[in-house]
Parts: C-alpha cells; structure tokens; sequence
C-alpha cells in the first residue's frame, strides 16, 4: 500500500465530495434556512428584542453572507472528515464489496453507508430548520443524534462479523439480525424533546432538501474515491527484480 | 546481459498509521463541523469563546442541513 497516495485520495475525495454538498445546500437547502430565519427575525421584532431598523437589515445581509460562505467552507471540513472515515472502511472491506471495479466498490459501500449513519439515523432524528431546537437542549439533542449513529454504525460492522460465519443464503440471518436490532434502538431511543412551532411546509420541505443534499455527498463520494482509487491504485506497489 | 523487470503486486497490508490519521481527521472535523459551542477557540480566547461561538456560527447552516443539532 502506498500510505501516502492512499491518504492523499481519501482527503482530496472527501474534500470535493464536501463542495459538492455545500454547492447542493447553497442551491437546494438555503431558501428554506432564509425563510426560517425570517420567522425568527419576525419573532425577535415581535419581542423587542430587535428593531426593525435598515441598520438591522445591513448587518443582518452581511452576516448572512459570510455564514453562507461558512456553508462551503463547513463541507469542505465535514466532507473531508466523513471522507476520512469513508476511506478506512473501504480500505479494510474493499476485497469484500461487490462490484467489478473500484467505482462500483465505492458506490455500493457509500450507498450502505449512506443507508446505516445517514438515513436510519435521519429517519428517527430528521433535520430541523432554525425555529425548531431549544438552545438549552443541543447538547442533549447531539448526544442522542450521535450515539444513533454510533449504534446503528457499530452495529451493522457487528452483524456483517457475524454474517462471515453463516454461508450463502444464511448470511441473510445476519441482515435481519440488523433489522431487528436496529428497529429495537429506533424505538427504545427517546424523541427529540423540542416542539415545533415552525409552518410544517417548512420544516418538511428543509427535511426533504437536506435529504436530497446528503444524498449528493453519498454519491460524490463514492464516485471520486472510486476513480482516484481506479486510475492511481494505491493499493499496487511496483516490485522490481532481475 | 542483465535485464530488469517490473510486476504490480497488489497488497492486502492496511498502514495502520494512516488509519489512526484519518480516525482523528474524522473526529475532528465532526466536531468542528458538529458539535462545537466554542469548546475549541476557548483553549485560546476563555469563556468569550463560548459567547462567540465563532465557529457554531461560521458552521451554522451546514450544521442545520446536515442534520445536527442546533439551536
């Protein structure tokens, strides 16, 4: 294995898979983010707390502006992070995944990945919009949106152990022990403690569009990852003899 | 007359450096990205850090699309 060009692919497909998702967000998920920060400036006039000044307005833009620009830079560090982690698990399982070639290799494992510590978890604590969380239950909120992910991902590297033993269609035991299991946790797991006070055309027209913006992270991933590792192959190391 | 060739072999041998490396990028930026209220600029800046939250805000919109928690 060649350390350095593993890594150096890993972080730059993480890395572009990241702008690609902040892009997607500026494009798909950002109205929906100006619209509820509307309802929370409405809310901060209502109170008092805030003037409806041009004053407001001016700083208000600009602040927006440099967190929109944060909204890149953000998925350049999350997609290089979640790339990382990408990396490791299909360096450690690539000559387990289906597929006749890398590209397909890193599809298939970014769309279970995909499946396992994005959208089960989504599933159980979907994406909210400002407007919905209370500042004073974040941490708790993130405990629980982690340890979902957590379990559900330890889990399925568990059950995938577990389904080496098993062979053929016995390996489907395993699958449903994973089903079962995870279906468990959905349950036992307690519901986000806000309530949302937001328009629900909102609140589910931002699920959808984070969803959507995800996803294109997912499939980024996997294709970047996929080439780079088809055309450098970090994998083969050139031995010479006489 | 020496002659020298080349073969490609193709190693199953992960660096486990390399894995440690990515495990802390991915840490890291998870939680710069995720969770950070201030915690990292406070080992600078003190307690201001936490009523900036500079990087919570710089995050913010990411952090709500993707599905983190937020205020």
């Amino acid at each position: 294995m060649k350390t350095f060009l593993f890594l150096t692919i890993v972080l730059i497909s993480g890395a572009l898979a990241g702008f690609v998702h902040g892009s997607s967000n500026l494009i798909l998920v950002e109205p929906y983010l100006d619209e509820a920060i509307g309802i929370e400036n409405q809310q901060l006039f209502a109170s008092g707390e805030e003037d409806d000044t041009l004053e407001f307005w001016v700083e208000y833009e600009a602040y927006r502006t440099w967190q929109k620009g944060g909204q890149i830079l953000a998925g350049v560090v999350l997609g290089t992070s979640t790339g990382a982690l990408f990396g490791i698990v299909f360096v450690l399982s690539r000559h387990s995944l289906p597929g006749n070639n890398d590209v397909k290799k890193a599809l298939i494992l970014a769309g279970i990945m995909w499946v396992i510590i994005y959208f089960i978890p989504f599933l159980k604590y979907p994406a909210n919009p400002p407007t919905v969380g209370e500042a004073e239950t974040v941490v708790l909120r993130g405990i629980l949106y982690l340890s979902f992910i957590a379990i559900s991902g330890f889990a399925a590297v568990g059950f995938y152990k577990l389904s080496k033993i098993f062979k053929g269609k016995k390996k489907l035991v395993a699958l449903i022990g994973y089903a079962v299991f995870i279906s468990a946790v959905f349950v036992a797991m307690p519901e986000n403690p806000d309530e949302i006070t937001a328009p629900m055309d909102l609140v589910n027209g931002f699920r959808i569009m984070s969803l959507i913006a995800v996803s294109t992270y997912w499939i980024a991933i996997g294709l970047i990852l996929g080439l780079l590792w088809y055309h450098f192959k970090p994998n083969k190391e050139v031995t010479s003899f006489n | 007359m020496s002659q020298s060739n080349q073969i490609n072999v193709s190693k199953n041998t992960v660096p486990i450096l390399a894995i440690v490396a990515l495990a802390v990028v991915f840490a890291v930026g998870l939680f710069l990205v995720g969770f950070d209220q201030g915690h990292v600029f406070s080992i600078a800046f003190g307690e201001q850090a936490f009523e900036d939250s500079y990087i919570h805000e710089l995050t913010h919109d990411m952090r709500h699309a993707a599905g983190f928690p937020c205020h």
